[in-house]
């Protein structure tokens, strides 16, 4: 079964740019536009992701950044990237300016570091399970 | 070959920051701990002139045995010895044990008062209670008690002076018919009577000064107390409106950059191939699109940078020791792929040293300046990165030196003001946002950096910066030798 990706984003050229480059390299992706949508789709079984990219400031300043701690602490399985325009500067944001093992990358989406990045991710989660 | 200096001094705020995080009991702890200190200290200064004095009476011991004082003083000897050990207690009790219910810092103050007050007694005691000035040290105790006390506790302080100057007093005068040694030494001979009445007198004066000096300084103690709660949250207010305005920033930035960051993205799938073919006129026309819409997104982000850095108030900006070597490799690692598209290639040499700076800050002063040498150098030239240790005076030096186009000797004082334009710079680097080295000169200021710069036209830059305090690591010979990293094009 190919990994499965949740992508949270308000913005919906860039829902659509991600959804474009993970489909096509045999990902399957859950497109959703606000933070709830994919906290409520974490009820089904069959949708859990094995990853998720979020979008830091949806809908609140830091929306992404609260969703993370909640399925962090709920699914520590479930690997994260932050997908924000600010890039680095969202840092002082995050507690204890955790470097290790928070992932962030800058917007625009860059099929090949995205790609990169994911498969990563997923050897990383693949390693330690 | 021209060549400036520059130094930005700036107001060192650390400390008040630190106090403002503290809770304030925290806070009043730490002064009074501070202050306790300075009393032992004080404590030791007194003991020592006690002790120097006691061998001047013990070598001149024959001159005072012809002014009549034939009896040999115990009690100061006695004085010493209590003050020694309660200064070692009191240091003791700050540095060795727990901090608990009975060993608060007001506790330790309190004993240290207490034991003060008792030897106080003694002195005026043997010194003279009423035929002496000594009883108005009595009032340094009242003032110190106000201004570190509560104004309730201070009047307790206050009520004990009066019990134990007046307890001396009496026993000077009525319980003790030998006379005291001040009498001896000035010969003042009064009728018993007349001695007790004075001493009555003298009793009640100096009970009203405590009263009136406890009123005064816990008053004016009170009003300065007040002053600094009002600056106190004065400077709570300053940090809320600093990170408020910090996420306007960011807020700000996110809105302008995430359209251009949206088509940035699509522009991106377009060049990999995720739309379908394009020819080669539509690919050149994107990428021409693409380096527009990134200078763009820089230029955003940079002013975010800007405005961050000018707040120090921000929890990021804290001091802590940074190793150069790794620093200097990272924006080496990261500004590899810019200096390779423009055919530069980057030598480092690194003798490495410790300093303390805020490590974000220190990235975004190197990484600003390199990319600085990298835009205005000429093709296929190199930009030579070196870090220099003065291991005497305990200073460094890093220098960046570009190959490149120079800046003019009219231009050099003005190269750090904020959207300085040169129109030669401008020429060269089409996307100058002008604000590049603002933000170097503020992290320099922040860090108590300093920098100079030598130039000259069409020939080169050399940015030097200077770190005037640094520290060694642990095991490390002279030069580290590193290979030179070349990123030029073969």
């Amino acid at each position: 079964m190919p990994p499965r990706i949740a992508h949270v984003d308000d913005d919906s050229d860039i829902r659509e740019s991600v959804q474009r480059i993970l489909l096509k390299n045999g990902y399957e992706v859950d497109s959703y536009l606000s933070m709830q949508e994919f906290i409520d789709s974490l009820q089904d079984e069959t949708k859990k992701p094995d990853l998720a990219i979020l979008d830091v400031m949806v809908e609140s300043m830091d929306a992404g950044l609260t969703t993370y701690a909640k399925i962090h602490k709920q699914y520590p399985q479930i690997q994260t990237i932050f997908l924000t325009s600010l890039g680095d500067m969202i840092r002082p944001y995050f507690e204890d300016g955790s470097h290790e093992w928070v992932c962030i990358m800058e917007k625009p989406v860059e099929p090949i570091s995205l790609m990169a990045t994911i498969n990563e991710r997923l050897k990383k989660a693949g390693e330690a399970a | 070959m021209a060549s400036t200096e520059f130094s930005w001094n700036k107001p060192n705020t650390q400390s008040v920051l630190l106090e403002i995080k503290g809770d304030k009991l925290k806070l009043s702890d730490d002064v009074l701990i501070s202050n306790i200190r300075w009393f032992i200290t004080f404590r030791w200064i007194l003991v020592a002139t006690l002790v120097f004095f006691e061998i001047l009476m013990l070598s001149t011991s024959d001159a005072l045995m012809q002014l009549g004082i034939s009896e040999q003083q115990k009690w100061p000897i006695a004085i010493i010895i209590v003050l020694i050990v309660a200064n070692i207690a009191y240091i003791f009790a700050l540095d060795h044990c727990k901090p608990g219910k009975y060993n608060s810092p007001s506790t330790n103050l309190w004993i240290q008062i207490i034991v003060d007050l008792i030897c106080l007694s003694v002195v005026v005691h043997y010194i003279g209670s009423t035929s002496t000035p000594i009883s108005f040290f009595y009032v340094l105790h009242i003032a110190l008690a106000c201004i570190f006390f509560s104004t309730r506790e201070s009047l307790y302080v206050t009520i004990l002076v009066c019990f134990m100057d007046s307890i001396v007093i009496m026993i000077d005068n009525f319980l003790i018919t030998q006379a005291p040694l001040s009498t001896l030494i000035n010969n003042q001979f009064l009728s018993e009577s007349a001695r007790k009445d004075g001493a009555l007198i003298w009793m009640f004066f100096l009970d009203i000064l405590f009263f009136v000096v406890w009123y005064v300084v816990s008053r004016l103690s009170l009003i300065v107390r007040a002053h600094e709660h009002h600056l106190l949250d004065a400077y709570r207010k300053i940090n809320q409106a600093q990170v408020e305005k910090d996420q306007y920033a960011l807020l700000i930035t996110h809105q302008l950059k995430s359209p251009l960051d949206a088509i940035r993205s699509k522009i991106n799938l377009i060049k990999e191939g995720y739309l379908g073919e394009t020819t080669l006129e539509i690919s050149t026309a994107l990428e021409q699109i693409d380096h527009r819409a990134k200078n763009m997104s820089s230029l955003i982000l940079d002013l975010l940078r800007l405005e961050r850095l000018k707040d120090t108030c921000l929890d990021t900006a804290v001091f802590e020791y940074v190793e150069i070597q790794s620093a200097l490799q990272k924006c080496i690692e990261k500004l590899t792929p810019v200096a390779s598209s423009k055919n530069v290639a980057l030598n480092l040499s690194i003798e490495n040293f410790i300093c303390k700076v805020i490590p974000d800050q220190l990235e975004i002063l190197i990484e600003n300046i390199i990319t600085n040498a990298i835009t205005y150098s000429h093709e296929n030239t190199s930009v030579e990165i070196s870090s220099k240790v003065d291991r005497n005076n305990f200073r460094a030096n890093i220098t960046i030196t570009d190959h490149g186009i120079g800046i003019e000797e009219k231009d050099l004082p003005n190269i750090f003001n904020e959207y300085f334009y040169s129109p030669r710079a401008a020429l060269h680097n089409k996307a100058s946002s002008g604000i590049g080295l603002s933000i170097v000169k503020i992290a320099a200021e922040n860090n108590q950096l300093k920098i100079k710069v030598t130039s000259e036209p069409g020939v080169g830059t050399t940015f030097t910066v200077a770190f005037s305090t640094i520290e060694f690591p642990a095991a490390t010979g002279s030069a580290i030798p590193i290979p030179l990293i070349n990123t030029s094009l073969s």
